[in-house]
């Protein structure tokens, strides 16, 4: 058995297969951190969606907190704003929008006034002046509070009253009275009854650091000039200026003019810096499907009372995208969307020294494109993945670890449990039937039934090839083995006279499409023309039709699978996710061996469909379903008669394709091969064969050990357990092994192993 | 020079025999080496033909964890 060579671990970079410009386009395709539309549509980006979320918990508190954020004069905002979130709302297109400013009117009644402290925070040096009345100064003043800058506001009124009936006739008096309160607690110094004349101002050009004045104030001091509405000012006269009218062209403008002041107290210059400003179009995509026409809680004439508050703010549906996430168990594990954890990825590709920590998510996702599917953007997790996997090979930094065991069994199904060899009485053959390595490792009788039906029922010859396609090297990154192995297989074909392959799994059909090309069809497709053979039959209660990884996007194999299973007589139960939308089983991308804790959860989340038994296309799928305790039928057992019965180990696997291969060879091409005998006796307790299976331990290597220890003697003795333990380094890992000898008779009773390299140290 | 850790932990003393030089084994120095790094430890070691025995629980535990963050780097 050939070895693969493990990696080191200090080599430097070598080439970077995936550009930071693909990784990044990649990404802008995950919608999940885009703002909800209504949020979008605030020019003052009122976070909506955690302020209804608050609401409709009955914390106004936190409520209006978020709404401060986006506005220090909540009740003026409320009652006067236009509410472009309101049209935005998702929920118009079933029925009612959500009340957005009703609520918040009731978050500004019946929520706790913010005491984020003016006491506590340290003021900033430059000092601004406002001059003028009305909305926009005094959403500026509190603008500026917010942001620290001593703000003195020069009015004509004559006191904070007067100052604040300005422009806020659309106030009833208990909003006027608790908005003077907040005004009041606001650190902003007044001083009434001024003059704001040309020498006034000019006055207080020497005492401030930036001034800025109302839309009527301006324009009374420079008549000729004009403000620019993206920043808010004056340029040649160093003013900050409103302009347009309303209660959001006032409460946004007082927003960018704050972010003016702000950069020229700095010194900088007021156009740059200034991030995402105003209202924007969101891409979320939010699934409609479960929300109803529904009507708004109508308002009582004070508005809301907490509770209708809280129910119209209930009736959100907070909009977000988590399609893959829903039918995602990987994504689901690792609780990251998939923009998150491809930009995750795609660093980890990036450490040249250092902690590669997202090597296990990257290895646990099973490639199999549910999530391209199903993301409204087609986002594919499994590209990304791939093409990391195959960055880090391709760099020498990808573990060996994870996919060896695969591996080193890809390599044992294409040396010693390979076999080629064309029809008996021809020398080449119009088709060769592939079924698999999972086939002839789990099914062998199956396997061998539609062999010789193929053979007997098509004209030309049918060859057949035992083997691996070349997926399980694909799916760990291993492009060179890859290569290696389309060339083998390459040369293989061509010696049966480069016939038809007949694949009996969907994804060794998809891998050797790829990989090989010419014509390749699937066993369905054959027996879909020939028919069914005798004796095939369905199950006799409905079952669950799932559908192969490898056959996504191929909606003729999807067809064909569902008539011969119509043909077979079997009752097919429907799911929500199959087709196109199906789960992976736990088995591609060779999760199942990087990851198994997160293979068994994938599993588990695929039979949660329904309780029917399922019937499968891929040999994978049926053993995955089988181990989890459910039901499942390949669909050729069905056709043939055949019961591959309790899924096998991972050694009776390997047995399984050696005795088919060693059978047919017999039977078919009577060519007699010798089966390797031990000459002594070895048992397994069933804890042993237990722990040997999940630790991916082969009675091969336990022989390997007990022969080594028979040969040396080399061996410790447990006295208190009587147990005898012995080791053996093969490979790239070291065997233990724990027995008992009884007069040549050994009884394993667990084995584990290490890929550390432990040796004696002298000195 | 890396620290010297010890794995030696069989209790009681001398309950594991070499079954070949039919002594107990005894605390002795080995190395652990992982893709191109190597830690000095201490192990239960065979005082005459220098069998190194690296018990199931060390096995499973810290030398796979070893193995996890050096794989990782």
């Amino acid at each position: 058995m050939p070895e693969i060579q493990e990696r080191g671990s200090t080599h430097v970079y070598k080439v970077n297969r995936i550009s930071k410009e693909e990784m990044e386009s990649m990404v802008a395709r995950c919608v999940y951190e885009e703002p909800p539309s209504c949020n979008a549509a605030c020019p003052l980006k009122l976070d909506t969606r955690a302020f209804l979320k608050a609401a409709a918990g009955g914390d106004f508190k936190k409520a209006l907190q978020l709404y401060e954020k986006a506005t220090p004069f909540p009740l003026i905002l409320s009652m006067g704003c236009e509410a472009p979130c309101e049209a935005k709302c998702r929920l118009c297109e079933r029925g009612d929008g959500i009340a957005v400013r009703a609520v918040e009117a009731a978050a500004a009644r019946y929520g706790q006034a913010s005491r984020l402290g003016s006491v506590f925070r340290t003021k900033k040096k430059k000092t601004v002046a406002v001059l003028g009345s009305g909305l926009f100064p005094l959403f500026l003043a509190g603008e500026l509070e917010k942001k620290a800058y001593p703000t003195t506001v020069f009015c004509e009124q004559g006191d904070l009253e007067a100052f604040l009936r300005c422009e806020t006739a659309f106030l009833d008096e208990e909003a006027f009275s608790l908005e003077l309160k907040r005004l009041k607690g606001k650190d902003i110094q007044f001083v009434f009854g001024c003059t704001l004349d040309e020498d006034f101002f000019a006055r207080q050009r020497e005492t401030f650091d930036v001034l800025c004045a109302s839309e009527t104030v301006a324009k009374k001091l420079f008549p000729a000039a004009e403000a620019d509405p993206a920043l808010m000012i004056l340029e040649a006269e160093k003013l900050v200026t409103g302009c347009g009218s309303g209660v959001m062209a006032a409460a946004f403008g007082a927003k960018k003019a704050a972010l003016t002041v702000d950069r020229l107290a700095q010194n900088l210059d007021p156009r740059n810096m200034r991030g995402s400003e105003g209202a924007t179009e969101s891409r979320l995509y939010t699934d409609l499907s479960e929300a109803s026409a529904l009507r708004r809680v109508p308002p009582g004439q004070n508005g809301y009372t907490p509770e209708q508050a809280a129910e119209e703010a209930g009736r959100c549906i907070q909009c977000h995208c988590e399609e893959c996430m829903k039918s995602c168990a990987y994504l689901q594990h690792y609780k990251k969307y998939p923009g998150l954890l491809s930009k995750e990825i795609y660093n980890n590709t990036q450490i040249i020294m250092g902690d590669h920590q997202l090597n296990k998510p990257m290895n646990a996702c099973t490639l199999c494109g549910q999530c391209t599917v199903v993301c409204p953007n087609g986002f594919d997790m499994a590209h990304v993945c791939a093409v990391a996997r195959r960055n880090m090979v391709s760099t020498d930094k990808m573990p060996l670890a994870p996919h060896e065991f695969a591996l080193m069994d890809m390599l044992f199904s294409n040396a010693d449990a390979f076999l080629s060899r064309p029809q008996p009485g021809r020398e080449t053959c119009r088709y060769v039937f592939f079924p698999g390595c999972q086939a002839s490792a789990i099914a062998p009788e199956t396997v061998k039934a539609a062999y010789l039906d193929l053979c007997g029922r098509l004209d030309g010859g049918v060859a057949l090839m035992l083997g691996c396609c070349g997926a399980i090297c694909d799916w760990a990154g291993r492009f060179e083995m890859q290569e290696s192995t389309r060339e083998f297989l390459l040369t293989e074909l061509s010696k049966l006279g480069d016939p038809v392959i007949i694949a009996g799994c969907p994804s060794c059909r998809k891998e050797l499409a790829e990989s090989i090309g010419g014509e390749i069809v699937g066993i369905w497709d054959i027996l879909e023309q020939i028919g069914l053979p005798e004796g095939a039959k369905g199950m006799d209660r409905p079952a669950a039709l799932h559908d192969s990884c490898g056959a996504r996007g191929d909606a003729h194999t999807q067809e064909t699978i569902r008539n011969l299973a119509s043909r077979l007589g079997v009752k097919l139960v429907e799911t929500e996710y199959s087709g196109d939308r199906s789960p992976c089983c736990g088995y591609g991308g060779l999760t199942a061996y990087a990851n198994p804790e997160v293979a068994g959860e994938i599993t588990r989340k695929a039979l949660e469909r329904t309780d029917a038994p399922y019937i499968t296309y891929c040999m994978a799928c049926r053993d995955r379903f089988a181990r989890e305790g459910r039901e499942s039928r390949h669909i050729l057992e069905l056709i043939y008669g055949t019961d591959a019965g309790a899924p096998p180990d991972i050694s009776e696997k390997r047995c399984n394709r050696l005795n088919l291969k060693r059978e047919l060879l017999w039977e078919l091409w009577q060519e007699e091969t010798a089966e390797m005998k031990l000459d002594y006796e070895l048992t397994y307790t069933d804890e042993a064969r237990r722990l040997m299976d999940s630790r991916m331990i082969l009675t091969d290597d336990v022989i390997a050990v007990l022969n080594d220890y028979r040969e040396n003697g080399e061996a410790v003795l447990d006295s208190e357990t009587g147990m005898l333990i012995a080791r053996r380094r093969l490979g790239n890992a070291t065997f233990w092994v724990k027995f008992t000898e009884d007069e040549g008779r050994y009884t394993v009773h667990g084995a584990y192993s290490h890929r550390m390299n432990v040796v004696r140290r002298e000195g | 020079m890396a620290i010297e850790r010890t794995y030696y932990t069989i209790d009681p003393e001398g309950k594991i025999q070499c079954m070949k030089c039919h002594v107990p084994l005894i605390k002795g120095k080995a190395k652990f080496m992982y893709l191109d790094n190597g830690f000095p430890v201490e192990l239960p070691v065979c005082p005459v033909c220098g069998f190194v025995y690296v018990p199931e629980e060390l096995a499973l535990g810290k030398v796979a964890s070893v193995e996890r963050a050096l794989e990782d780097k």
